[in-house]
């Protein structure tokens, strides 16, 4: 056999190993699929940019650049009420704290009648997962909406808020928990001669409740997260703060506001994950 | 029973006893060393439900207030809807007869425009942020940054961009652009671009860097390295990560309308700050259902790809 | 005395154990052996009811056992102890009070529920785990331990059961071989030394032979072989065990060359799979 070069390779060459391995050489109907997909891709974002009008970003008004110079430079920082805006934090952190604890506590019941292993009956388990499906699929702000209309502006409409919709996330990720548990150690407590609610006791709940804790308190922090957001509508909280400013045109103190609510927010994230990790201890099953 | 039970392990060598008291020091030890930061947990959680009421003012009387009036307020929103004209059409005048459902939902050539406007933004931003997030993400990755300044600048940008909520950006681009499903558009992307930008980082960072070296060892760039090293192990994970995003978008698109940037949450807002009758019921309907589909459908797809990819 | 009678489970279409008849006489350390699917894990789950007889009866000193139900069925359980091949201990309790679970039977619902054990009850725990060589161990969370830790646990905890009778099911399939001779001697020990009834499914041959009072042999669902350790010939075990032969005969190998208990020298076994032992003949 004589020794091949890169440049020995001829057209002769390239049709020999063309007719053995036909396929090494690509199949043109998939590039043509792959080449069509990128033209659909590309087409559909062509026709977007002209249905959304996005020449509308390059004729931004004088308006847009004035409020991104006042969001840099801070005017008058004496004058901001800074006790509006910390007041305005803390309610959202309550607001998170109470509708989360409301939520877990109503989910822990409603999360066994959603378990396919603890409700064994298809009606109510069907009927109760389609109720939390509703409960999730409105969005928080759009709960906050509704109960700001039914209760009036302030907190209560927004931990009414976020109990109702993390009602529904939770008993969800719970009854998921609850049918995930480890048969076999359900069943060595079984085999020593325990009843159904010792059962319970020692097979299932040692196995579901650091998992529940860990949820909730995740839940917690998805919850301080949106329920900033939540004051856009009126229900409480360090958003009316940021749309009340907003619409006053202080833009520096808005972007003020919202920076003092991201270092909150990580602090949060911080210690629940410390808190979480206590609870699930450092192994990783 | 008792004397038995002592007995059937009295077969234990002479260092029994020692063994049962040796347990009962280690534990009284161990539960005094537990108790105080039981306590001081107990105590905590305690203090901050107090705080918490007292700072959201969730007092027993306002509750008591507010609660009657959730059902009242849910009463009003129901449709008036009677089983003997439910399907009738609209009368030769062209007025839908009340009781039936073309009356409730006499608007819906206006709703399903909407929603097929939210749908095409979620869609647009969930393309502009996949993309904007595939350009930093592998920078971004602790393992695969070029130079160690430009990943921890990717870091801190695709952190910000996923820390400030969708419906602050729509608020403040609203204001920048105009009021429109653009500002809403820009908004979702720039959120969803950190989202996944930090979500594929996590993928390039858990893949294995030995395809790297040997693209390297062949006299690759830091992109060949990526495009022929990298991409391939992470791309399968990049499209469900992304098609998971777009159902979330979805949702985004339904609300950044409550403050002007678009799609059926501008509707939505109308409906419920101005009326309050069956239309608030009539598009909350729409919503639910549209999101329902939109996640059943992009989970089948999810499943799919995935299982397509697994096979090759 | 523990007598089945007909014994029979039926799973849909499929007979997993096909009428069983056996007599287990006080105090016997009995081996089942067979291929995986012959249906000795199944046989052996009926006897405490963690399956349900389809059919025949099943009798612990005269009482049919197959039909008890609710309480009486519960401490039938409690007096049959169970130790599973992959220990089924609770992983987030402490390793007290996962052998502590072996006296839930006894305990008033609320201090149960409550998970307050007496001291009595702990000091029994703590023996139970002292005779194993476990009693170190007591305050660990019981998922940070080791497998062959764990199956010494799961064994304390069916001693605090006081049971009549041990059943084991493939209690060292997922040790290494040095931790199941740990196991093995304790299963052996108890039985000697309390003269308990142990039932043991065993994969492995030679574990069977060097432990056994008795050899049972299954094959889709019937009992094949009952007799003596010394009785089952090399034909005999290779009909029991079928494609599976090899394997079977190579496990026994490992464990038995760390076990010291069989007389079968590892050399004379090491090779090839053919000759098994001297001693077989």
């Amino acid at each position: 056999m004589k020794t091949l070069t890169f440049a020995s390779i001829g057209p002769a060459e390239i049709a020999a190993a063309r007719a053995d391995n036909p396929r090494a050489f690509g199949d043109p109907r998939r590039r043509a699929l792959v080449i069509g997909s990128w033209a659909a891709i590309l087409g559909y974002l062509l026709f977007s940019f002209w249905l959304f009008e996005f020449g509308k970003l390059f004729q931004a008004s004088d308006n847009a650049l004035r409020m991104l110079t006042r969001m840099v430079v801070w005017q008058d920082m004496d004058t901001w009420m800074y006790d509006q805006i910390y007041v305005g934090i803390a309610q959202t952190i309550a607001m998170a704290f109470l509708g989360t604890l409301l939520a877990t506590v109503l989910a822990l019941f409603v999360a066994f009648a959603a378990a396919r292993n603890t409700m064994p009956l298809w009606l109510p388990r069907q009927a109760t997962r389609r109720v939390l499906d509703v409960l999730r699929g409105v969005d928080q702000v759009i709960w906050g909406l509704v109960f700001v209309r039914a209760v009036g502006l302030g907190p209560l409409a927004g931990v009414l808020a976020i109990f109702v919709s993390d009602t529904g996330t939770l008993a969800k990720l719970y009854s998921e928990a609850i049918e995930n548990i480890d048969r076999k150690q359900v069943e060595g407590v079984e085999a020593t001669g325990a009843d159904g609610v010792r059962t319970i006791r020692y097979g299932i709940l040692p196995q579901i409740l650091p998992v529940f804790i860990s949820l909730s308190l995740y839940s917690f922090e998805s919850s301080t997260r949106s329920a900033t957001i939540l004051g856009l509508v009126g229900a409480g909280g360090v958003g009316m703060v940021i749309i009340e400013r907003f619409r006053a045109g202080l833009f520096d103190q808005v972007a003020f506001v919202v920076l003092n609510v991201l270092v909150v927010i990580a602090v949060i994230d911080f210690v629940s994950g410390k808190i979480r990790q206590r609870f699930i201890g450092e192994r990783g099953h | 029973m008792s004397t038995h039970a002592l007995t059937s392990s009295s077969a234990v060598g002479p260092e029994a006893p020692d063994a049962v008291a040796l347990f009962e020091r280690h534990r009284a030890a161990l539960i005094r060393q537990k108790m105080w930061t039981n306590l001081l947990f107990v105590a905590l959680f305690l203090a901050m439900l107090a705080w918490s009421i007292d700072v959201s003012r969730f007092f027993p009387e306002r509750l008591a207030q507010g609660i009657p009036r959730i059902f009242e307020y849910f009463g009003t929103i129901l449709p008036n809807l009677e089983w003997d004209k439910l399907f009738l059409p609209r009368g030769e005048d062209g007025r839908a007869v009340p009781g039936s459902l073309t009356f409730w939902y006499s608007d819906l050539g206006k709703y399903v425009t909407l929603i097929f406007e939210t749908i095409l933004m979620a869609i647009t931003a969930t393309i502009l942020g996949a993309a904007a997030a595939f350009a930093l993400c592998f920078v971004a990755a602790r393992n695969l940054a070029p130079r160690g300044w430009a990943g921890v600048l990717a870091r801190r940008t695709l952190e910000f961009c996923r820390g400030v909520p969708e419906i602050l950006y729509a608020l403040v681009l609203v204001f920048a652009v105009g009021i429109g499903p653009l500002a809403g558009v820009l908004a979702i992307a720039i959120h969803t671009a950190g989202a996944l930008g930090k979500l594929f980082a996590e993928v390039n960072e858990n893949a294995s860097m030995r395809p790297v070296d040997g693209i390297r060892s062949v006299g690759g760039t830091w992109v060949e390295e990526m495009r022929y090293g990298i991409l391939p192990q992470v791309l399968p994970n990049f499209a469900s990560y992304t098609l998971l995003r777009f159902e979330i978008n979805v949702r985004a698109s339904s609300i950044v309308g409550f403050v002007g940037a678009g799609g059926i949450g501008q509707e939505l807002n109308h409906v419920i700050s101005f009326y309050s009758d069956d239309r608030v019921l009539a598009v909350l309907i729409l919503v639910v259902l549209t999101v329902t589909c939109i996640d059943l459908i992009s989970e089948r797809v999810r499943h799919a790809f995935i299982g397509r990819e697994n096979l090759s | 005395m523990l007598e089945f009678q007909q014994l029979t489970k039926r799973f849909n279409n499929t007979v997993a154990v096909d009428s069983v008849t056996l007599a287990i006489p006080k105090g016997q350390m009995v081996g089942i052996i067979g291929r995986s699917g012959a249906g000795k894990s199944t046989l052996l789950r009926m006897i405490n009811r963690l399956a349900d007889p389809s059919g025949g009866a099943l009798l612990h000193e005269g009482r049919d056992v197959a039909r008890l139900e609710g309480k009486a069925l519960r401490a039938w359980r409690s007096d049959c102890a169970m130790v599973f091949q992959q220990f089924n201990l609770v992983g987030r309790l402490n390793v007290i009070t996962n052998v502590m679970t072996g006296r839930l039977h006894e305990h008033g619902l609320v201090s149960a529920m409550l998970q307050l054990f007496t001291a009595r009850e702990r000091a029994f725990a703590i023996r139970a785990l002292d005779r194993l060589g476990m009693a170190h161990t007591a305050l660990q969370q019981t998922d940070t331990l080791s497998g062959g830790q764990m199956q010494r646990v799961a064994i304390a905890r069916a001693l605090v059961q006081e049971p009549k009778i041990l059943l084991a099911d493939e209690p060292i399939a997922s040790l290494d071989p040095l931790n199941a001779k740990v196991v093995m001697d304790a299963l052996r020990a108890i039985n000697t030394e309390d003269g308990l009834t142990v039932v043991c499914n065993l994969h492995t041959l030679d574990t069977a032979r060097a432990y056994c009072d008795r050899i049972i042999g299954m094959q889709a669902g019937r009992v094949v072989f009952d007799g003596a350790a010394h009785e089952l010939t090399d034909q005999a075990a290779r009909e029991i065990y079928g494609a599976e032969a090899g394997e079977a005969f190579q496990e026994g190998l490992t464990s038995t060359a760390l076990g010291g208990h069989s007389p079968a020298s590892a050399e004379g076994a090491r090779g090839a799979p053919q000759p098994v032992r001297a001693a077989v003949g």
